[in-house]
């Protein structure tokens, strides 16, 4: 699904230009649950960016299901990211002064859904992740662990290939973190690729497996070894 | 994108901050309401002025002294203190043997002073012959116009403004049969005109109407004539008429190049469409100082639009990482300027009309003015027009900014 080889990115600031991302090379193959981890400033922000296209690299190759970003113009990207990718991102992103139905939505504005097939889908996205009866309740009203399961049933909505996660439990609670994680591995296990960028070791090992950042290179790729019967905790 | 989409997500956004909304379109309300109001008012002042010079009847041709001077309608060198005496007796006669020309009138004019009793006021005379009040198309309010006799025989008698009768007579004395002092002429009144009709050739609410003979020998001590009005013969052509008359005062003066023409003609149709295109200049110089508060509106609109586009950054990345193009979020910010200017303009408009509406019944009522009610259709679509287009010119800034922002700058900003 993901197939990168030597990817960089370079960022000029002024005179001096930044290295974010030296020389990145790996694949995720579809239904795999990757967690991208590594310190501050390791790189794994810009590359979750560069994977989920809101951002172009400035060096190697990526294909996304076998098309190179670089043949790919904006309005291309734009479609790629509403038909193949959710988002949850950290500070959810929420509109607070539209109510669930509304958030999840926005993406199929800007998708090929005719709106009369929305409201089904809007529903059953919804009831997903367990708020159902919030429905039509305005997000500014809604606790942070609901505001994070509302940004994945508007990740979820279009029925994307992939799931990319920034930090998804960064703003949470323990126990709204574990909901957040468990809603995701559930999804996982009905097939859907997600790619999740933490800093939190417990987080990350929801995953299949961890590739490890820094100075943007790939320090590590390795994958996690569950034993039977393991109970997951947030810290 | 689905322009209904757009649509539901622009109006949501405006509903959110209604007093913002309401206040942006503050601006171009007053913008359009003004052009409105300005523009209607120029189409009543024009209503008026045309009504007023098409009472005197449209088949009215004025012939003055002295050469017409440029082109179109200027004013002939009588008009502008020169004395010139080429119109005549003999042109008067000759005029009268024209078929095409169903009366003529002359007349001689100079200002006095008029007096009664105590009161005097200084007023415009005209020595008239005997057809003028027909080919004026003169009415009276009271008493009779001056009769074939009363000018045959010089008679010492007068027709008066109805401003004049006010001033010298107040409102409670008859005028009619009261002796009049003009100069060192008594004058006995013996008609009011109406406050209506024959606008033109000056104010007739504060004239002297007398035989030409008086006029011209014992106060002004000439023989010509200061204008010459001829009434068409409504079977013919004004213009026919007018190159008839042309030719018969050429003929009588002896003029063979039409370039040393001693004299000029004007038709009620030539007034008309000179003063239709002053005032049509008019109400177009009113509506575009009206629309100098419109530009400041749609300034205004701008600026709201940048703050909003700021305010809601983040709104934008998240839009553009789940799918919206550049054009998605230009076409939903510019559908919400527009809508403001739109829904502002449709205000502006039925404030304008009820402006207009009112106006027009403070002048008719309290003012008794002859107000003519216009409300044009050109400024109603003028004000959708321009209040939409101001939309888009003043939305496609902000909206522009908008569409270019990128999605990780933007999901970033705090």
């Amino acid at each position: 699904m993901i197939i990168l080889q030597d990817l960089k990115k370079e960022y000029k600031q002024e005179e001096t230009p930044t290295v974010a991302l030296r020389s990145v090379t790996f694949t995720i193959n579809k239904g795999e649950f990757v967690s991208i981890m590594g310190p501050s400033g390791s790189g794994k922000s810009t590359l979750l960016h560069i994977l989920s296209f809101l951002d172009r690299p400035t060096g190697g190759s990526y294909k996304f299901l076998g098309k190179s970003i670089d043949d790919m113009n904006d309005a291309e990207l734009a479609h790629v990211r509403n038909k193949d990718m959710g988002f949850v991102f950290q500070a959810f992103n929420l509109l607070s002064r539209l109510t669930v139905y509304d958030n999840v939505e926005i993406p199929l504005l800007y998708s090929d859904i005719p709106p009369e097939k929305r409201s089904a889908l809007i529903t059953e996205a919804v009831e997903s992740v367990g708020l159902k009866e919030k429905l039509h309740t305005e997000t500014g009203r809604l606790s942070g662990g609901q505001k994070q399961r509302v940004a994945i049933a508007r990740a979820l909505v279009a029925d994307p290939n992939i799931i990319f996660a920034d930090e998804p439990t960064g703003n949470l609670d323990s126990k709204s973190g574990l909901q957040v994680m468990e809603i995701l591995a559930g999804l996982h296990k009905k097939g859907r690729t997600i790619v999740l960028v933490t800093h939190e070791t417990q987080t990350a090992e929801f995953a299949d497996r961890i590739i490890f950042i820094r100075d943007g290179l790939v320090e590590s790729d390795k994958p996690v070894i569950k034993r039977q019967g393991d109970v997951k905790t947030l810290k | 994108m689905l322009f209904k989409d757009a649509f539901k997500t622009a109006t949501r956004a405006l509903t959110h901050s209604k007093t913002r909304t309401a206040l942006t379109m503050l601006g171009i309300i007053i913008g359009i309401a003004s052009v409105i109001i300005l523009m209607a008012i120029g189409q009543s002042v024009q209503k008026m002025i045309l009504g007023q010079v098409e009472s005197i009847g449209s088949n009215l041709i004025i012939i003055s002294p002295g050469a017409p001077s440029g082109g179109g309608f200027s004013p002939p060198a009588s008009a502008r203190g020169i004395v010139i005496t080429s119109l005549q007796q003999k042109d008067i006669d000759a005029l009268q043997r024209e078929p095409s020309i169903k009366g003529v009138a002359a007349q001689v004019a100079g200002q006095a002073e008029a007096v009664y009793g105590g009161k005097n006021k200084t007023v415009s005379y005209q020595g008239v012959t005997k057809e003028f009040f027909s080919v004026r198309n003169m009415k009276l309010s009271k008493g009779r116009i001056l009769s074939i006799s009363d000018i045959d025989s010089a008679s010492r008698v007068a027709v008066i403004g109805p401003e004049l009768a006010t001033a010298l007579f107040g409102t409670n004395i008859d005028p009619i049969n009261k002796n009049i002092r003009l100069k060192n002429i008594t004058l006995r009144v013996i008609g009011v005109l109406d406050s209506s009709g024959g606008g033109i050739g000056g104010d007739q609410g504060n004239v002297v109407i007398i035989p030409i003979s008086i006029a011209q020998k014992e106060l002004l001590g000439v023989s010509y004539f200061n204008v010459i009005m001829a009434q068409a013969d409504p079977s013919y052509e004004v213009s026919f008429v007018k190159a008839r008359i042309t030719s018969v005062i050429r003929q009588t003066h002896g003029i063979t190049d039409p370039t040393k023409d001693d004299f000029s003609i004007q038709t009620q149709q030539d007034v008309l469409s000179l003063l239709g295109s002053i005032t049509s200049i008019l109400t177009l110089f009113l509506a575009a100082i009206a629309s100098i508060s419109l530009i400041v509106g749609g300034i205004g609109i701008m600026n709201i639009m940048l703050v909003a586009v700021t305010e809601r950054t983040r709104e934008i990345g998240l839009r553009k990482a789940v799918g919206a193009t550049d054009k998605d979020i230009l076409q939903q910010f510019l559908i919400e300027s527009i809508l403001i200017t739109m829904i502002g303009g449709l205000i502006g408009i039925a404030l304008g009309g009820a402006i207009v509406g009112l106006i027009y019944i403070v002048a008719t009522t309290f003012f008794s003015v002859g107000w003519v009610f216009a409300f044009p259709i050109s400024a109603v679509l003028l004000g959708v027009g321009v209040s939409t287009f101001s939309g888009l010119v003043f939305g496609i800034y902000p909206a522009r900014q908008a569409g270019r922002k990128n999605p990780i700058d933007a999901l970033r900003y705090e």
